[in-house]
């Protein structure tokens, strides 16, 4: 027997952020073109890659949805729609958009998907049918709900629904900050948030003989679901997205596989067992994250989910160590190295299904087999071959430095 | 070009009859972000304003969930006698009134919206009951002339008052000082609404004001947003409504002063009018919005992939002896083809491929899409440096 679970939706800030989170298991993947999207800073795609983007996935029956979510000014849509027929001619599954505008647009130049995104903050039961009726076939929701709102929208508006499950989160209703804009003059809502929710702040409550309170009062805490899956299938949400267009190959990677592995278990077997998701959760924290919280999927967001830490702060005792580039018999294991390690480190492979590959770093050599002692970032380096290690592999290290 | 304001007190509806206005916006403590009227105060002021001959405006413009939302959509069926008008910002409660009520609809497209395409939309998707749409002011003149002209709505704008620059739901204030001991900060707590003054030494602006109240958390910029200088110009240009909220001030002190400005401007009495105005003013985008044009800076463009001769990506440069190319493009390299290179610099560094070798360290003489090659190098090759056939 199959029991019902959501898709896995990973972010893939590149083309090959995309390949990493199709092969550790993400059954849809949310890339961003060179425009309209909300991430003006990442790789993000050409329109050849999109293309290849999109063949890699679909031959491993994922899909590929893109982001078109920033709210576009005129001037910014005059190009949108040579690039949505694009989209379709290259059969993207769907597109993700914030401004009726946009909506109208994708609308009459094709027969793309239209998903909602956040920035709309979709709430309720209401806006989802006025967004139903403007031709969108899921939202996704904001933030601010639970997975038990969510499944009533999904229930009663009769649309896909689409939910935050992992990764940073606004601490305003998306698309409601504006901060950026006015104090910096960089649009948030274009792309480009300078995250001053982020920064420490003094707060001056105008007390007599009170001094002003120094806090990160307006930054959140990550979001971390893991736990609340069984709610997630309960409700039947059509699928869990991981925030992080921004982040790494290894964050793309072990969001995708957790989370697939986590579902997979339960699609089989019907339950989740308490040693595994100890587990899981156990791979979610090897990451680099701030501190984790359920935000508002259960109960509103209290005064835990707030982040009063300065950035960065959380000293993860996990380092990446960089990706398998190439891993032959004749070749060895080459690996791109991101942060430094040494010979007789122990070194983690992450495969894309299974058991973790342990392998001790005896014998490390240069391209051109000279021996190391020392890896630098940004190199090549070769180790000898082990089975089962594969190109796009993730690895990792406990204490690196 | 009509002035529109909010009433938070009988004493309001009097001041903003004496000066002429012929409606009122009323802000429900449970429906509006920032509204303090309970029940019974706003059917009073409801009431009084008509006897005043003013319209009363009913203001619905918090965001809500859906645990929220029944029983708000409950009670606004119990409330709408009382208001000749709606102003609504969450497309759930614009659903909700168009379908299960009859009210003339003001329709706030304050967040995004900078599109008239967009802006049509809403229009036709509202129809005949769209009475008013309030626009972003972030919409600069050149853009709201345009609309103006195109738009079938009379339009509103901000044209004195607080810039909003960020909501949450989350109760951001009272965390900080729950714990307290002092009875002054206790009372602070009890009561519905309290503000603070926020300033980030990573931020050069100081003082930004921050209300928490049953809604969430607001802060506002440090600057109010004020156009009075432009009245006349916004007034021929078609702009029906401007919206003066006085709220953080004194009504009384401002609004006379505020329709003095409008019906007949003067330089001095502007001056006047900012020396005594407790905040700093500013006009936002009104004359050109440019918050675009650092995007390029955000990312160096030479580094971004072109897809034409597009080959690969260096992976690693060991100086001196080799170059170890990942072929991620179409075409095909082979030995005696030259490389083009282009620094985040602008320099661009051709680079004749004299030999290949596989990662095996086998030589070969071509290689293609997914392969791992080592090449011959030259001084000034970086890792990322993306590779075309020149």
């Amino acid at each position: 027997m199959s029991y019902f679970v959501p898709e896995v939706l990973a972010p893939a800030g590149s083309l090959d952020k995309l390949k990493v989170a199709i092969l550790y298991g993400a059954d849809a993947v949310y890339v961003g073109g060179q425009k309209f999207g909300l991430r003006t800073a990442a790789e993000n795609f050409t329109l050849e890659e999109l293309k290849e983007g999109v063949n890699f996935a679909h031959e491993r029956n994922a899909k590929v949805y893109v982001v078109l979510n920033s709210f576009l000014h005129d001037k910014d849509l005059d190009e949108l729609p040579d690039f949505v027929r694009y989209l379709e001619e290259i059969k993207i599954d769907a597109v993700i958009v914030s401004d009726l505008g946009v909506v109208k647009t994708v609308a009459e130049h094709t027969k793309l998907h239209i998903h909602i995104s956040t920035q709309a903050s979709v709430l309720n039961v209401e806006s989802a049918k006025l967004w139903k009726k403007m031709g969108a076939t899921r939202v996704i929701v904001g933030r601010e709900l639970s997975v038990k709102e969510s499944g009533i929208i999904k229930r009663e508006a009769g649309l896909e629904v689409e939910m935050f499950i992992h990764g940073s989160m606004c601490m305003a209703y998306s698309g409601n900050c504006v901060i950026s804009n006015f104090t910096q003059g960089r649009d948030s809502n274009r792309g480009g948030c300078a995250h001053s929710c982020r920064f420490e702040y003094s707060i001056d409550f105008g007390l007599k003989d009170k001094e002003s309170i120094k806090a990160y009062f307006m930054s959140s805490k990550d979001l971390e679901g893991i736990r609340v899956l069984p709610e997630f299938i309960k409700e039947e949400i059509d699928s869990i997205k991981i925030e992080g267009r921004m982040k790494s190959n290894l964050y793309a990677g072990t969001m995708s596989k957790t989370y697939k592995e986590a579902l997979d278990y339960y699609r089989d077997n019907g339950d989740f067992l308490s040693e595994k998701m100890l587990m899981w959760e156990s791979e979610l924290g090897k990451v680099s994250h701030r501190d984790y919280t359920e935000a508002s999927l259960v109960d509103k967001a209290g005064d835990s989910s707030i982040y009063n830490e300065r950035e960065n702060s959380n000293d993860n005792e996990w380092k990446s160590i960089g990706h398998v580039v190439e891993a032959s018999d004749k070749a060895g294991i080459i690996i791109e190295v991101r942060n430094a390690f040494n010979q007789g480190d122990e070194l983690e492979i992450i495969p894309f299904k299974g058991e973790i590959l342990k392998i001790t770093a005896n014998e490390i050599m240069s391209m051109m087999m000279n021996p190391i002692t020392r890896t630098k970032p940004s190199t090549l380096v070769k180790l000898p071959y082990h089975r089962g290690a594969e190109r796009f592999n993730l690895v990792r290290a406990k204490g690196s430095k | 070009m009509k002035l529109t304001t909010y009433a938070q007190s009988l004493h309001d509806l009097n001041i903003i009859k004496e000066n002429g206005l012929d409606e009122v916006l009323l802000g429900h403590k449970e429906f509006s972000r920032l509204g303090k009227l309970s029940d019974d105060e706003f059917i009073q002021l409801s009431a009084r304003a008509r006897e005043l001959g003013l319209s009363p405006i009913f203001e619905w413009d918090i965001l809500m969930t859906e645990t929220e939302f029944p029983s708000l959509a409950q009670k606004i069926i119990t409330l709408k006698e009382h208001f000749t008008e709606i102003r609504l910002q969450d497309p759930g409660a614009l659903e909700f009134t168009l379908t299960k009520m009859d009210s003339k609809i003001q329709w706030i497209t304050e967040n995004g919206n900078h599109n008239l395409f967009g802006l049509k939309h809403w229009e036709d998707y509202i129809g005949p009951r769209l009475s008013r749409l309030v626009l972003s002011i972030e919409i600069p003149k050149l853009s709201l002339t345009e609309y103006i002209k195109e738009l079938k709505t009379p339009v509103e704008i901000l044209g004195l008052g607080r810039i909003l620059l960020f909501y949450t739901p989350r109760s951001l204030l009272s965390p900080l000082v729950k714990n307290s001991d002092d009875p002054v900060t206790k009372t602070m707590l009890q009561s519905e609404t309290f503000e603070a003054l926020g300033e980030s030494e990573e931020s050069p602006h100081k003082g930004f004001p921050l209300v928490e109240n049953r809604h969430g958390t607001f802060m506002f910029h440090i600057k109010e947003f004020c156009l009075l200088d432009y009245g006349a110009e916004l007034a021929s240009l078609g702009l029906s409504y401007f919206r003066i909220d006085l709220r953080p001030s004194s009504l009384t002190d401002n609004l006379p002063k505020v329709k003095a400005l409008t019906t007949e401007f003067s330089t001095e009495g502007f001056d006047a009018f900012k020396d005594t105005y407790p905040q700093d003013l500013m006009r936002g985008f009104y004359l050109v919005n440019k918050t675009d044009v650092l995007f390029p800076k955000l990312k160096n463009s030479r580094l971004v992939r072109k897809d034409e001769g597009y080959v690969g990506e260096i992976l690693d440069v060991a100086k001196s002896e080799y170059a170890v190319i990942q072929l991620k493009g179409k075409v095909k390299l082979k030995v005696g083809d030259n490389l083009k290179f282009i620094h985040p610099e602008g320099k661009e560094y051709i680079v004749p491929v004299v030999w290949m070798k596989a990662t095996d360290l086998t030589e070969i003489t071509e290689a293609q899409e997914n392969q791992l090659i080592l090449m011959n190098t030259m001084n000034g090759l970086w890792v990322r440096g993306q590779a075309y056939l020149a």
